[in-house]
């Protein structure tokens, strides 16, 4: 409890230049569009910040199961994917708007997180990385088969009705308030008893069942919560590309990514995987729109994996606070 | 009911292959918690080797398991020194490991990629296409081969681990890693050499799927969920389960195979892993850990 004291003493100190700060990016992001409004269209800009959000939301909400708790989960595709599924099809047998439709979609991934995470979480150790893989390739069979859906030729949504200048607007307010949240519910959890349990679970799950704590309970809301924004990510990012397809949602390449992203960053910290996933999606569009994406980049991918977990375990963010070098505005834990 | 025989002696066949395959990361696992999700992603290379060697010097890929044995044997060995080892003593070893392979797993991946395309390959000696018939039964004569190769590496295996003293230190670490290091085991050299064994047996298997069915680079993943599935069915760590673990499905999947198509075959072992998970967490043959 002392500890639980001590977070809080820290956490309700009263207004901040960090605070600042952080609120100033936020409302800057906000009215960035206004401006696009304004002056001639910059859609890329604005892609590439949409893209950005969706990976933080989605590393963000990995990082509670697989760096809080410390359950790496080759998985989270699924929900993703489940998210984009649910929303297309209501959108294509419906009408319904995916913006509407997102937090049901989120919902959905959240329901289904819970029945695996019952299977799956109530045995310590690495069966559940292996569960997640093997979910993660039977979604792809059925997906792959399953016509009603489109099967492997996938399925084709209708484009957002807006004008071609402002059509990435919505999904850019979209995929920010995605962002936002998973980051505040991260931030909430790191901060609250459940995390405190999830980190007892990571360091020693049999001392923190002998302390009392209910572990595979903890395990499965926490991944039930992370499948949430992987939910609400797909069923936006589907309305985005206009077209679902089982090859661009499952694949272990994706599932790859938010791993690698926390990595970088810092699992198990807020901030890693915000900082993660601006770096990995900023270098992608440097060296990929510039070099060409070639079969290389799996092989550059693995090997950064390599070299982090051999030599910086604690990711950037880790690195930085060993040397006791961790700026303020990037300390959020 | 002579179809349902028919079946039982292809999935019988086929489980002596994947028992081999998986063995490697059974004994992996065992001896020292590393869960090498890079063992397909060694067994596709071998292939790969097996391949080229049967393409450009005409080199009957049975044969190969001579080249690979010893060439994964010396990969897996070089890997663990430089890789693993620094990792000892991490806290959440077996998690460090995993991320490791999966990052060594990509980095195969690619080069086999970059180097070789994307490309369905698959060797085709003489006996890949012809079936021998035993009575009303027939089984394909690459696949009596490969069983055959198959089940005497894993008789071998058993008799080094059961007759030899290097065998015995390997069960002994396996059953209790401190108290074999007590008793004097070089425990460290040990998991080199089960390292180095596991590998061995990647790339011997890799042989025998080089004319077995059609590989890619990327094609790894779906073997290795395969794999990963049938040894949790087994029981974690358990040599025996994972040998179980395989006929089992094997025999599953080719009936599943015949009833439902070829695609939905691999779904048995992933339907499989989950109904464990929930029936009996620990598999056939595992001990409860904790």
């Amino acid at each position: 409890m002392a500890l639980l004291d001590q977070t809080r003493a820290a956490t309700s100190s009263p207004l901040e230049a960090r605070s600042l700060i952080l609120a100033g990016l936020t409302v800057g992001l906000l009215l960035l569009p206004v401006v696009q409004v304004i002056t001639d269209g910059y859609n890329y800009v604005l892609h590439v910040l949409t893209v950005i959000f969706m990976y933080i939301a989605l590393a963000s909400g990995w990082n509670i199961i697989g760096g809080y708790a410390g359950y790496t989960s080759l998985g989270h595709p699924v929900f993703f994917a489940l998210g984009a599924y649910f929303s297309g099809v209501l959108l294509v047998y419906r009408g319904w708007s995916p913006f509407w439709t997102a937090p049901l979609a989120g919902l959905m991934a959240t329901l289904f997180g819970l029945v695996i995470g019952l299977i799956t979480l109530r045995t310590r150790g690495p069966a559940f990385v292996i569960s997640t893989i093997a979910l993660l390739l039977l979604a792809r069979l059925v997906l792959d088969n399953w016509e009603w859906v489109g099967g492997s030729n996938g399925l084709s949504l209708p484009m957002i009705g807006w004008p071609y200048r402002f059509y990435k607007i919505p999904f850019y307010y979209g995929m920010l308030i995605t962002a936002l949240a998973a980051v505040w519910t991260s931030y909430r959890i790191r901060h609250s008893k459940l995390g405190l349990f999830l980190r007892a679970i990571a360091m020693d799950e049999v001392k923190a069942e002998v302390a009392g704590v209910h572990t595979s309970m903890c395990k499965i809301i926490a991944f039930a919560i992370s499948a949430f924004f992987a939910g609400v990510c797909g069923a936006l990012w589907g309305y985005h590309q206009t077209y679902l397809r089982p090859t661009i949602f499952l694949t272990i390449g994706a599932a790859a990514d938010l791993v690698l992203i926390n990595l970088v960053g810092g699992r198990g910290t807020v901030a890693g995987p915000v900082l993660g996933a601006a770096l990995r999606i900023g270098l992608d569009e440097l060296v990929v729109n510039q070099l060409g994406s070639t079969e290389l980049n799996i092989t550059a991918t693995g090997l950064l994996m390599i070299l982090i977990v051999l030599f910086f375990p604690g990711g950037i963010i880790g690195a930085l606070r060993e040397r006791g070098r961790l700026p303020r505005l990037l300390d959020w834990d | 009911m002579s179809q349902g025989l028919q079946v039982l002696i292809l999935g019988l066949a086929l489980g002596g292959v994947y028992a081999l395959m998986a063995i490697g990361v059974s004994l992996t696992y065992g001896v020292m918690r590393i869960l090498n999700l890079a063992h397909a992603a060694f067994m596709v290379l071998g292939a790969y080797v097996a391949y080229w060697a049967f393409r450009i010097l005409h080199l009957d890929p049975l044969l190969s398991i001579f080249i690979n044995g010893p060439l994964f044997f010396a990969i897996g060995i070089l890997l663990y020194r430089t890789l693993f080892v620094p990792l000892a003593g991490r806290p959440r070893y077996t998690e460090a490991t995993l991320l490791l392979s999966f990052g060594l797993a990509m980095g195969v991946e690619g080069l086999m990629g970059a180097w070789w395309t994307g490309i369905y390959r698959a060797a085709n000696p003489a006996y890949a296409t012809r079936s021998l018939s035993l009575g009303s039964f027939y089984i394909p004569e690459g696949q009596m081969y490969a069983t055959g190769v198959s089940l005497g590496m894993l008789l071998a295996l058993w008799l080094f681990l059961h007759r030899t003293r290097i065998g015995r230190a390997i069960r002994a670490t396996m059953q209790n890693r401190t108290a074999a290091q007590i008793v004097g085991v070089d425990v460290e050299g040990i998991s080199a050499l089960a390292f180095g064994l596991g590998m061995a047996s990647a790339g011997i298997s890799g042989s025998l799927l080089s004319f077995l069915s059609p590989f890619f680079p990327g094609k790894h993943w779906q073997w290795i969920a395969s794999l990963l599935s049938l040894v949790v069915l087994g029981g974690m760590g358990s040599l025996i389960g994972t040998v179980v673990g395989a006929m089992v499905l094997a025999v599953t999947s080719v009936y599943v195979s015949s009833a439902l198509g070829p695609t939905w075959s691999p779904a048995t072992f992933y339907a499989a892993l989950f109904l464990v998970l929930l029936l009996r967490p620990q598999g056939l043959f595992g001990r409860k850990e904790g």
